[in-house]
Parts: structure tokens; C-alpha cells; sequence
């Protein structure tokens, strides 16, 4: 009862919109009218007065229903629970009428495209709540919505329609846990243990005691050992700067689960991951006509930045833009440069290259989930057989050059296909 | 007339529409029978069971969904939604309505028979508009001085065409024919004021749902 009332109040305060009524005659009030003017027109040629008589209560209804009092303008408040939403989310949508007077209200939701609306796409009253499901990213419009107005007697019909508000859908990020991590990291805190001693948790070696050493370090087993007090030593905790790529120049395979859709849903996930271990983590989404890029940067907040990023691309965007020119605040030098591709641009193959021999680490996450379909022609065969060579010899030369190339079917967690990277520290040869 | 409440659920809806149907058949039973063989009576009648067939089919079919998108449909399934469209499209109840008062017609003057029938196809229509609305028996609530003003108009109706003709000629029937026109336009008249004063005029119906 309560969450009703909040709900009220939270509609209540969205600003509505008044809007025209168009009344037209309901069906209800057309079929009558053809019952009452062919009984009147029969009883005058065939001079049969019964016939008036059973025309006489249609055309009453209809008379008496002239004296209805109908809204020329409504005010309809339309609020989503939500203006950003991830995919498979559920969205409320709450709608409410005012000024209706009597009228019985209807309201009929049309879904936009990749717009889940349920089971539910009609509501009876002045006050409703519809629930939909955004079904892949993308800024999309909810829909459109129908308001039918009809009397009391049911016999005219006032109708609107409601364009509803836009929804920013975030792709559902994948499941990831583990993080490669550089075998090299930046001297900032985080929490990735490096190669040097420091003041982190995890065991890094045994040293002799030296004046200012803390005494809960000491190692008296050792030290018993070897006569001398010894101390023990504990790894450094770093953060590394994490650049995700995301290809955008191919969009191959089934619409849900397309090549572009596993790069953002991957990339999503590898901010989510690397977010939470504190490391700093930008984009940078290279599409045709340039590329748009957002620096590295830290919290939940730049997850939400990072996403918006890749969807909209406004922000950084640099019309015709390569990487050589891109700033160091986008590509910083030392960074985890972490690619989501099909692979399919030889522009952006070469442009992994660059990258490769100015020497960031790098880790190419496959994500073509497509081919060419099977044909009986010898020709289309050849054909299907030079782009399967092609595909090899792109991924071959990228892991000839140090770039490790793992592939991921967007179902599994992306932990698989990046076990091996994850278990030891990434080092790139230079 | 008394009312016993809402209908509510899908049971309520589907003895709606089953009454529907029902009265739709019945409506053509009744007008058609006995069966005559003059002024295209064949076609008639079978334009009266296609449109009240069809009537019920779109009833029953209200409910199917019919996608936003129809483009690159597979050929049964784009069959299927012109054939949808069409019969929610066609107004067939009003095709019925002409078909049936059609074939009363054709029959010698039985004025009781043709009430019965106006009080069937005003009850016919009335249920396929509650069927297709899904509104429950309580919309009509606000109906029922009105439709007590129309059954009684009906039975004057019907009293007029039992009235044996002054004479020999067209004139009597003609003035049979002005005196129960001069009624209904006196009732439509006077309802406007009736229908005012009734409770739902008044903006105090029971269970509307405009009220807060």
C-alpha cells in the first residue's frame, strides 16, 4: 500500500502534458446507427411500423448518448522507473491520466524496436503500470502509447497517442572475474601485488633487520636459523592502467549475439573487473571515420562513463583520428591495452601492429562468431577457404608479434579464454 | 433489468462472447425461418451467416497478437495477419444487422416476431460491444431508463403494425407509419433529459473508473 503511495507521489511530480483528444464514434455507436437507419428506412418502404419500433432503442441509446460530456484535452504524466537500464533489465513504466471526467480510460503500449513489453500491453484505468525489458543496447524509444477515452455509454471514442521517452540500454555486461595483470606496473597503490617489496600483504622474501624495520616483521624461525635477526618482506600493491579497444567497424553475425555486441558486452565486463581492483581504465572505441576515446580514470562512475562512451561516442570524438594521434591522457605509455575485434578491418589489424612496436601490452580478444555460409559452387568454397586462411594468418601474425589472441563465443564466462593470461603476469617482448 | 454484478475473469469474458455468438445465430434462425424463396432470400441468409460468423470469429481471435514488425514474414505467416487484419477490419455486424432485417422483411408483416427479433438484435449488440470491450455487465448500468424507454417504444412499434388499417390503401399504412415515428422522435426528445437526470449523468456511477 505504501510503495502505491510512493509511487503516486513519484508520478504526481513529473510535470504532465496536456494533450488533444480526437473523439470519433466507438463501433459500438456505428452498429447501432446501422440498426436504427435500416429499420427506419425499411418501415418507410415496406410501411411496416414494427420496423420503426426496432430501430427505436437504437437510435434512443444513441440520442441519449449525445448528452455526454467529453474532455477536448487530457493531461497525461508518463514516467519510466529507470533512464538507463541494462539489457535484459527490467523497466517499470508508470502512466497516469488527469482531466478524463468519467471516461473510462484505456491505454494500449506499442514497444519500440528491441523493446520487450511482456505479457502485458494493455491497461484498463486512469492510473497504470506497465513492465518492459530492453533486449539489446542502444538508445531506444520505449514505444509509443494509445490512450482511448470513451464515454460512459461507450458510444464515442477519444483517442491520443503518447511518444514515449528514449531509454539508454547498456549491454549486460559478461561474467569476469580474474584480470591480467602486468608484469610491469606503475609505482601508484593498488591492489595487484608487483615484483618489488613493499607494504602489501602478500609474502615477497626474507631480508636481514635493519634499524626502523617494524618488530611484528621479524621471522624468529629464521632468524634463529641464521643467528641474525631477519625480517620478512611483502610485496608492493600496485594499480596498472587498463585501455579497452573496442572495434566498431564490424557488426557480423546473428543480431543479439553479433560481433559488435560480444566487444561491448566483453569491454563492459572488463571495466567492471578492473574497476573493482581499483586499476584506472579507459576506451577507446575505434569506428570508421575516427575514433572516440575517454582517459582512464577510477570508480563505479567511469563504468557508467566508459559505456556511454562506446555508445555514444560523442565526447573525445576526433573525425579521422589514428592512434599515433591520440594523447597520452588516452593511450597512457605502460598501459594493459585490452581489444574486443572480429578482426576483420585490415585498417585496424595494421593499427594493433603500430601499437604492438610502440610497445603496449596487449591482449586481442577474438570475438568473429561468424562465416561465410556454406555453398555448393566450387568457386564460393575457394572463396569460404581463402577468408578461413586469411582470418589464420591475421590471428598468426598478431601472436608472431607478442599479441596473445584469444578467442571468446560471448556464452562462456570471459574468465576461460583468458585463464591462460591470467594465472602469471603479462609481459610483453619487446 | 437487474444486474448482479461485474463478470469478472476469463470465464465472465467467454460466456460474453458465447452469448454473443449465440444471439448472433439465434437473430438468423429466427428472421429466416420459415424459409422463403423470393427476393434474393439465398443471399440474404448468407450474407447474414457469414456476417455473424465472421462477427464471432473476430471475437474469439481478439486476443491473438499481431506483430509491429511484418516485414520478411514467411508466406503462411503473412496469409495469416492479411487474414487477421481483415476481419478485424470489416465491419460485419453491421453487414448481419442489414442481412437479417433483410430477411424479416421478405416475410409477411408478423409485427410480435419482428419485436422479438429487435429485442435479439439489440441484445446481440450489446453483447458483442461488452465482448470486445471486455467491460463487464455493469457498463450498461447507466443504460438501463434508456432501454426500458426503447423495449417499451418497441412494443408500441409492434402494437402499430397489429392495428388493422382504417382502409383499403397506402394511406393508412402511411399514418400507422407517422405515428410511430412521431413516438420515437417524442422519446428522443425527452430522453436527453432523462438520461441527465440518471445517476450516471450525475458523475456517481458505481465502480467507474475516473473516481478517486
Amino acid at each position: 500500500m505504501s510503495s502505491s503511495t510512493d509511487q503516486n507521489d513519484r508520478l504526481l511530480r513529473v510535470p504532465g502534458h496536456e494533450l488533444e483528444l480526437h473523439w470519433r464514434s466507438s463501433r459500438h455507436a456505428r452498429r447501432l446507427l446501422t440498426l436504427g437507419v435500416a429499420g427506419v428506412f425499411i418501415a418507410l418502404l415496406a410501411r411496416r411500423p414494427e420496423f420503426a419500433g426496432v430501430a427505436a432503442p437504437a437510435l434512443l441509446l444513441l440520442a441519449a448518448g449525445r448528452v455526454q460530456r467529453r474532455p477536448a484535452r487530457i493531461s497525461v504524466r508518463v514516467r519510466p522507473s529507470a533512464t538507463r537500464a541494462f539489457e535484459g533489465e527490467l523497466v517499470a513504466l508508470d502512466v497516469r491520466a488527469e482531466g478524463q471526467g468519467g471516461s473510462h480510460v484505456r491505454w494500449t503500449l506499442h514497444p519500440g524496436t528491441e523493446i520487450d513489453p511482456g505479457d502485458v500491453t494493455a491497461a484498463d484505468g486512469p492510473q497504470a503500470r506497465f513492465t518492459f525489458t530492453p533486449e539489446r543496447w542502444g538508445r531506444r524509444q520505449i514505444g509509443t502509447m494509445d490512450v482511448v477515452l470513451r464515454d460512459r455509454w461507450r458510444l464515442a471514442e477519444g483517442h491520443l497517442t503518447v511518444i514515449l521517452p528514449k531509454l539508454d540500454c547498456y549491454p549486460a555486461p559478461a561474467d569476469q572475474r580474474t584480470k591480467v595483470v602486468l608484469r610491469r606496473l606503475p609505482n601508484r597503490l593498488g591492489e595487484h601485488p608487483a615484483r618489488t617489496s613493499g607494504e602489501g600483504i602478500e609474502f615477497f622474501g626474507v631480508r636481514e633487520y635493519v634499524p626502523g624495520d617494524r618488530q611484528r616483521s621479524i621471522n624468529w624461525p629464521a632468524s634463529t636459523r641464521r643467528g641474525r635477526l631477519q625480517v620478512n618482506t611483502f610485496a608492493a600493491e600496485r594499480s596498472q592502467d587498463v585501455v579497452l579497444l573496442a572495434d566498431a567497424t564490424s557488426d557480423v553475425g546473428v543480431p543479439g549475439s553479433s560481433a559488435l555486441d560480444l566487444a561491448l558486452r566483453g569491454a563492459a565486463a572488463a571495466a567492471r573487473a578492473y574497476l573493482e581492483g581499483r586499476d584506472r581504465v579507459g576506451v577507446i572505441t575505434y569506428q570508421w571515420g575516427g575514433v572516440s576515446w575517454l582517459g582512464p580514470g577510477l570508480g563505479r562512475r567511469q563504468l557508467y562513463r566508459i559505456i556511454d562512451s562506446m555508445l555514444a561516442s560523442d565526447s573525445g570524438y576526433a573525425r579521422g583520428a589514428n592512434f599515433r594521434r591520440l594523447p597520452r591522457a588516452a593511450l597512457p605509455p605502460g598501459a594493459l591495452v585490452v581489444v574486443f575485434s572480429p578482426l576483420l578491418d585490415q585498417r585496424f589489424v595494421e593499427a594493433l601492429r603500430d601499437m604492438r612496436e610502440r610497445g603496449f601490452h596487449m591482449l586481442v580478444v577474438d570475438v568473429l562468431n561468424a562465416e561465410p555460409p556454406v555453398r555448393r559452387r566450387t568457386e564460393d568454397r575457394m572463396a569460404r577457404r581463402i577468408w578461413q586462411m586469411e582470418q589464420d594468418a591475421i590471428r598468426f601474425s598478431l601472436r608472431e608479434l607478442g599479441i596473445p589472441v584469444v578467442h571468446w563465443d560471448g556464452v562462456q564466462s570471459l574468465d576461460l579464454p583468458l585463464a591462460a593470461h591470467t594465472r602469471r603476469p603479462l609481459a610483453g617482448r619487446r | 433489468m437487474t444486474f448482479t454484478g461485474a463478470i469478472r475473469g476469463g470465464y465472465g469474458r467467454a460466456a460474453i462472447r458465447g452469448a454473443a455468438i449465440l444471439l448472433g445465430a439465434g437473430c438468423v434462425v429466427w428472421a429466416a425461418a420459415p424459409l422463403v424463396r423470393s427476393g434474393y432470400a439465398g443471399l440474404a441468409l448468407f450474407l447474414a451467416i457469414l456476417g455473424v460468423a465472421a462477427g464471432a470469429l473476430r471475437l474469439v481471435l481478439a486476443a491473438v497478437p499481431v506483430p509491429e514488425d511484418n516485414y520478411l514474414l514467411p508466406g503462411p505467416l503473412r496469409a495469416w495477419l492479411w487474414f487477421l487484419e481483415n476481419l478485424r477490419r470489416v465491419p460485419w455486424e453491421e453487414g448481419a444487422l442489414i442481412a437479417i432485417l433483410w430477411l424479416e422483411v421478405l416475410h409477411p408483416a408478423r409485427p410480435w416476431h419482428t419485436a422479438i427479433l429487435g429485442a435479439a438484435l439489440v441484445g446481440y449488440l450489446l453483447a458483442t460491444h461488452l465482448a470486445e470491450s471486455g467491460a463487464s455487465l455493469e457498463a450498461l448500468r447507466p443504460q438501463v431508463r434508456v432501454l426500458a424507454v426503447g423495449a417499451g417504444l418497441l412494443a408500441l412499434g409492434a402494437g402499430a403494425g397489429m392495428i388493422p388499417a382504417v382502409g383499403p390503401g397506402a394511406g393508412s399504412a402511411l399514418l400507422r407509419l407517422v405515428a410511430a415515428g412521431a413516438l420515437i422522435a417524442a422519446a428522443g426528445l425527452v430522453l436527453p433529459y432523462v438520461a441527465a437526470g440518471s445517476p450516471d449523468a450525475r458523475g456517481s456511477g458505481r465502480g467507474t473508473p475516473g473516481r478517486r
